[in-house]
């Protein structure tokens, strides 16, 4: 390989590297970019039908129960973001972290009756880290109510839709 | 189209005008043990108190000690690019040897901390969020600037004339720089399935300090080893650009 | 569910490529020096 052909060649690797990282950033800031609707964005701008999309929410207390369709247990529970709740029906299996009052993204389509048929559940962690006795000693004092319905910050981890500036 | 030759090192002159590569190899070696032996120390104590002392979290418990090592690797990661754009700067503006050799030393230890923070966040991801990857912007974002790297390595070496390999990649370091505020605001800027920042600069960190101490701990350890390593890397490599001096200069002699 | 596997995993894929990239830098910085003390004995 002559030197003007390895010029070339690392030219061209060099082109298709940097295209592929502008690519994928351009993809992920197109609509892509976010992750995820809230149910009550789902008003507003409804998906299209056919299409997947994901919605984030908190799951509602009180409303994570098992049913049965088609003689196969599905999980049914609504996701909300304070505003607006959005009822889920989901066959497969949970992660560990699912519980009513914990951030959820769901993957899934809009079903005629208008409620979501999910094909993945995933669980959004918050920023707190924190271990179980202060949790329970701040509850005790009152301090902190973790997942109290209706939440006291709706839903501050779900951000809207549109790019809001970072904080102060 | 017209290519210059490759342009050999010229020994005599370089070593003498720019005397700073043999200053820095005197410096380096009296700080590098003091240097390593810290690194090692803090990451032995944070990562021995994150795994065994440290309190699990309230809903995660004990997976969320791989946080130590996950956040300081991503930390690093974005960092070390940014010593690798300050070093292109050099290179490039000021036409810096030691920091074109920087650079290149700089680049395949930053691509293996930002691995190491892909991989973690992944086996973190799966029990946690129930996925390996998702195409989120945080998630999406790190990944290029694992290909940043990689370009990097790969340009820097890939041209006959080294100087030629090191100007070229400066020149992508510096375009890759618009990725790491994009990196830092993704989480902000919009909906993630990654969580937002525990730990801000306005103080509020909403971390226990159980669980805050040894990952800050961790963190410096890792940023020191980053540096020990890459220092050791560097007086490699201005050694190796030395026997590449010399050796030339005994083959103009004999001929 | 026990996490531990991620866990040792996620460790022990750290020690595993620092360790590597400690031991490849070691090597390398061995040799340089080894060959420049060969070429340069003044030093």
């Amino acid at each position: 390989m002559t030197r003007k052909h390895r010029r070339l060649v690392v030219l061209i690797s060099c082109l298709f590297g940097l295209g592929a990282g502008v690519g994928l950033t351009l993809t992920a800031l197109s609509d892509n970019v976010v992750f995820f609707v809230a149910p009550s964005d789902l008003a507003s701008k409804p998906p299209r039908a056919g299409r997947s999309f994901r919605i984030g929410g908190l799951v509602e207390p009180g409303s994570v129960s098992q049913i049965r369709q088609d003689g196969k247990p599905v999980m049914q529970f609504r996701v909300t973001d304070g505003k607006a709740a959005a009822t889920v029906y989901y066959a497969g299996v949970l992660p560990d972290l699912f519980r009513e009052g914990q951030g959820v993204v769901v993957l899934g389509m809009l079903r005629p009756d208008g409620d979501i048929a999910a094909s993945e559940v995933l669980a959004k962690h918050d920023e707190t880290y924190m271990p179980p006795e202060v949790s329970d000693a701040l509850k005790k004092a009152g301090q902190w109510a973790p997942a109290a319905p209706p939440p006291a910050k709706p839903a501050m981890d779900f951000r809207p839709a549109t790019p809001v500036p970072a904080k102060p | 189209m017209k290519f210059p030759p490759a342009i050999a090192p010229r020994p005599g002159h370089i070593l003498h005008r720019f005397a700073n590569p043999g200053r820095f190899l005197r410096l380096a070696s009296v700080v590098q043990p003091y240097l390593t032996g810290i690194a090692l120390v803090l990451v032995g104590i944070g990562l021995g108190w994150g795994l065994f002392i440290a309190p699990g979290d309230r809903f995660q418990h004990d997976a969320m000690r791989i946080i130590y090592i996950h956040v300081p690797a991503a930390w690093l990661a974005s960092s070390g690019y940014f010593g690798l754009a300050i070093c292109s700067i050099l290179s490039l503006v000021w036409r810096h040897k030691l920091a074109d050799l920087a650079a290149a030393e700089i680049s395949p230890v930053g691509a293996a901390i930002t691995a190491l923070a892909l991989v973690t966040g992944s086996i973190w991801g799966k029990p946690m969020w129930g996925a390996w990857w998702v195409w989120d912007a945080r998630l999406t974002s790190v990944l290029v600037l694992f290909f940043l790297y990689l370009g990097h390595i790969a340009l820097v070496r890939a041209f006959d004339d080294p100087e030629r390999g090191q100007r070229a990649g400066a020149i992508l370091a510096l375009v890759g720089v618009v990725n790491l505020p994009i990196i830092k605001f993704s989480v902000d800027w919009w909906n993630t399935l990654h969580q937002p920042a525990s730990i801000t600069l306005s103080g509020s960190a909403s971390m226990d300090p159980g669980i805050l101490w040894p990952l800050l701990l961790s963190a410096a350890g890792f940023s020191l080893g980053f540096a020990a390593l890459v220092m050791a890397r560097l007086r490699a490599a201005v050694m190796e650009w030395r026997i590449r001096g010399l050796l030339l200069t005994r083959t103009r002699e004999a001929g | 569910m026990t996490h531990l596997p991620y866990i040792v995993a996620a460790y022990g894929l750290t020690a595993l490529v620092i360790g590597g990239l400690v031991f490849s830098t070691w090597r390398r910085l061995r040799t340089a020096r080894a060959r420049l003390v060969a070429l340069d004995p003044r030093k």
